[in-house]
């Protein structure tokens, strides 16, 4: 197998492919365990496992090929690969806020008694505000706290009307 | 030939209402938005789309997504003019010579080759779906349980192929893919499969919030995590298209438009790879190669054309075999089978009027994108201009509506949630998207026409590698996946050189 450009360590590379022997023997093995439904006058070519099997199956072997050339590389070159740059990226922490804040309005905030508009409002405002903020304090743009809030509250009151008339209203789509 | 033209004739004047124009005008709107805006991709806008007109009459469903599936590979050529960043993954080809002409001051004049190429690659498809489609379909007649199979697992392969930089990573992504279809009841018993005694897992996954989840939240994830430098527009001169720059290409549009319809109809490729190979078809036959990448009109039109003409393309597979030509079409499939149309090869027998629709559809999306890419320009900038982060919460909020509009149940956003981990986990680790998304749409195909083939011929693997249309198939899948291998390439390069 060819090894492409990119900049994925041999040592990464060895990590992945020993997750997907492990998912394709866990698929294997759950595969087995099925009920081959001989009760039901069933051959082995229509058993429920049959299929999720073989699937199981070849994704162990892909990941054996995976961990072979990962061998390869690092025989070749070495275990490590270049680091992306990391001026490409943006600070985890925006990463991890954007990640809670979507998790906590997707997993709390819809669908638990709060009306889907004030939920979709306090989502909205709060993340625009505070990566606006994150932005004016990196200097990225000028403004004030206040400013930020009350652009944030207008984002966020707009979005959760917008989208409560279209969907309930326009398209007749029954809202979380 | 003429039934052909006056059921064409029919489905146009089917969608010449006041109701129907509304919703093209709209519909090819939120296409080029969605399309110039980095990071929201034409599958994401697709499956969107597919959650809010959940509601309405197939046909005016199909007609939102075809206008927005046309509108969103076009809109995502002018942030690779004006910002350098390919608005979708289809538009990094029109990067390379798109923003260097706009540097030069030319950038109205790259939009307008941008819009020529793309209505004449749209057309040149166009005219590919109307005649070849009925051609397919009654080719796909001849189709058994053992040629879908393959048919299928050709699909995933080719994906896994040429989607990404690995093809090891793309058919891993793929059989991950299969598997998820394997969640859920099977086919012949009703046996619950790793549903681990869930009702909601022993349904399956639905597809829309999958692809919503893989497509939708994954982007927004790759999106925060990557550092959003200040948008900087380059002026203007203007966007009308020159007709010398159509004249003087007109070898470029044919054959660009040519290869990407093929490539649109190869099972899972779609519109990036339709854009390269069209750009490097064009590079090869030019007489001036070396402007390429420094503002070269033909290499800006080659593109264009290309992904364009890719989407018509990739609508065949899926009316005349129910196969997708590329993940946007996937998802194009499954709102068709949620609005009751089933694609495959009975929708000629079925519904022979309805493949004149979807090309009555997808000429007045091509009117659609025509009119804004003369005037929408203004409003794109602003659109450009917004702030990731005002518009990336706006769409998660669309991610979670839209998942849970299917089947009004909140199992669907955690799906999409849980997808969404998934797709920006493969994505970092350089796993390509689309044929895991391939591999959840033709997994129960694949595993249907596995498994009917077995009890047909009694558990003998035989017809499945004699059949003529199937030894066609596994034979080109094995060549595949065979010359992906160093070792083979070698020993195909020597026997070439041995008899000199």
């Amino acid at each position: 197998m060819s090894v492409p450009l990119h900049p994925v360590s041999p040592r990464g590379e060895l990590r992945e492919a020993f997750v997907w022997i492990a998912v394709g023997a866990l698929v294997v093995f759950m595969a087995w365990r099925m009920d081959r439904m001989t009760h039901q006058g069933a051959e082995i070519y229509t058993a429920p496992g049959l299929w999720p099997g073989l699937v199981g199956l070849a994704i162990a072997i892909l990941g054996g090929v995976l961990a072979w050339r990962s061998l390869a590389r690092a025989r070749a070159s070495s275990w490590t690969a270049a680091e992306p740059d990391a001026a490409d990226y943006a600070p985890t922490s925006n990463f991890v806020i954007a990640g809670a804040l979507f998790f906590i309005y997707a997993l709390l905030l819809v669908g638990h008694g709060l009306p889907f508009w004030l939920g979709t409002a306090l989502f909205v405002t709060v993340y625009v505000f505070v990566f606006r903020r994150a932005e004016r304090l990196a200097g990225a743009r000028s403004g004030s706290p206040r400013g930020d809030i009350v652009f944030a509250l207008v984002c966020g009151v707009c979005t959760a009307v917008a989208v409560t008339l279209v969907f309930e209203r326009v398209f007749f789509v029954r809202l979380p | 030939m003429f039934d052909g033209l006056v059921a064409f004739g029919h489905s146009l004047a089917s969608f010449f209402d006041p109701i129907s124009i509304g919703i093209i005008l709209l519909a090819s709107l939120a296409g080029v938005v969605v399309g110039a805006l980095p990071g929201l991709t034409a599958t994401m806008g697709v499956a969107l789309m597919t959650t809010l007109t959940i509601k309405m009459p197939p046909s005016q469903a199909l007609l939102v997504l075809i206008c927005t599936y046309v509108g969103a590979i076009y809109g995502g050529s002018r942030s690779a003019i004006l910002l350098n960043i390919p608005g979708t993954p289809a538009s990094a080809a029109s990067c390379l010579d798109g923003h260097a002409l706009a540097k030069q001051g030319m950038a109205g004049r790259a939009m307008g080759i941008a819009t020529s190429g793309s209505v004449l690659g749209t057309l040149i498809g166009m005219l590919f779906l109307a005649t070849f489609t009925p051609v397919l379909g009654d080719l796909a007649l001849k189709f058994g349980a053992y040629e879908f199979f393959w048919l299928a697992l050709f699909g995933v392969i080719i994906a896994g192929t040429l989607t990404g930089d690995d093809p090891l990573k793309g058919w891993i992504a793929g059989l991950l893919g299969i598997f998820a279809a394997c969640v859920g009841q099977e086919a012949i018993f009703a046996y619950d499969r790793f549903s681990f005694g869930s009702r909601d897992l022993a349904g399956g996954f639905n597809l829309v919030p999958a692809l919503v989840g893989a497509f939708g939240f994954a982007e927004l994830l790759s999106a925060v995590r990557e550092r959003a430098g200040p948008v900087k527009i380059n002026p203007f001169d203007s966007v009308i298209p020159k007709v010398r720059d159509v004249v003087a290409h007109w070898r470029t549009i044919i054959r660009s438009g040519l290869i990407g319809t093929f490539i649109g109809i190869l099972p899972g490729v779609g519109e990036d790879v339709a854009a390269w190979s069209s750009y490097a078809a064009a590079k090869r036959a030019s007489k001036e190669p070396e402007k390429f990448g420094r503002g070269s009109i033909d290499g800006l039109m080659a593109a264009e054309t290309g992904d364009n003409a890719c989407v018509p393309g990739a609508i065949i597979p899926v009316l005349t075999l129910g196969i997708p030509g590329s993940a946007p079409a996937a998802v194009l499939m499954a709102a068709m089978l949620i609005h009751g149309v089933r694609p495959g090869p009975m929708i000629m027998v079925e519904a022979p009027t309805f493949v004149y629709d979807v090309v009555a559809m997808m000429m007045y999306a091509t009117l659609g994108i025509l009119l804004y890419g003369l005037t929408l320009t203004k409003l794109l900038i602003k659109v450009l201009s917004v702030p990731k982060a005002v518009i990336l919460p706006i769409i998660f909020v669309l991610c979670v509506v839209g998942s849970f509009a299917i089947a009004s149940r909140l199992f669907d956003v955690w799906v999409m949630l849980g997808f969404g981990i998934l797709g920006y986990i493969l994505r970092r680790r350089k796993y390509p998207i689309a044929p895991l998304v391939l591999g959840m749409v033709l997994g129960d195909l694949m595993e249907k026409g596995f498994r009917r083939g077995l009890v047909l011929s009694d558990g003998s693997l035989e017809p499945f590698f004699t059949r003529p249309i199937s030894a066609v198939l596994w034979i080109t899948i094995v060549l595949v996946i065979l010359l992906k291998f160093e070792g083979v390439r070698r020993l195909f390069r020597r026997r070439k050189v041995a008899p000199a």
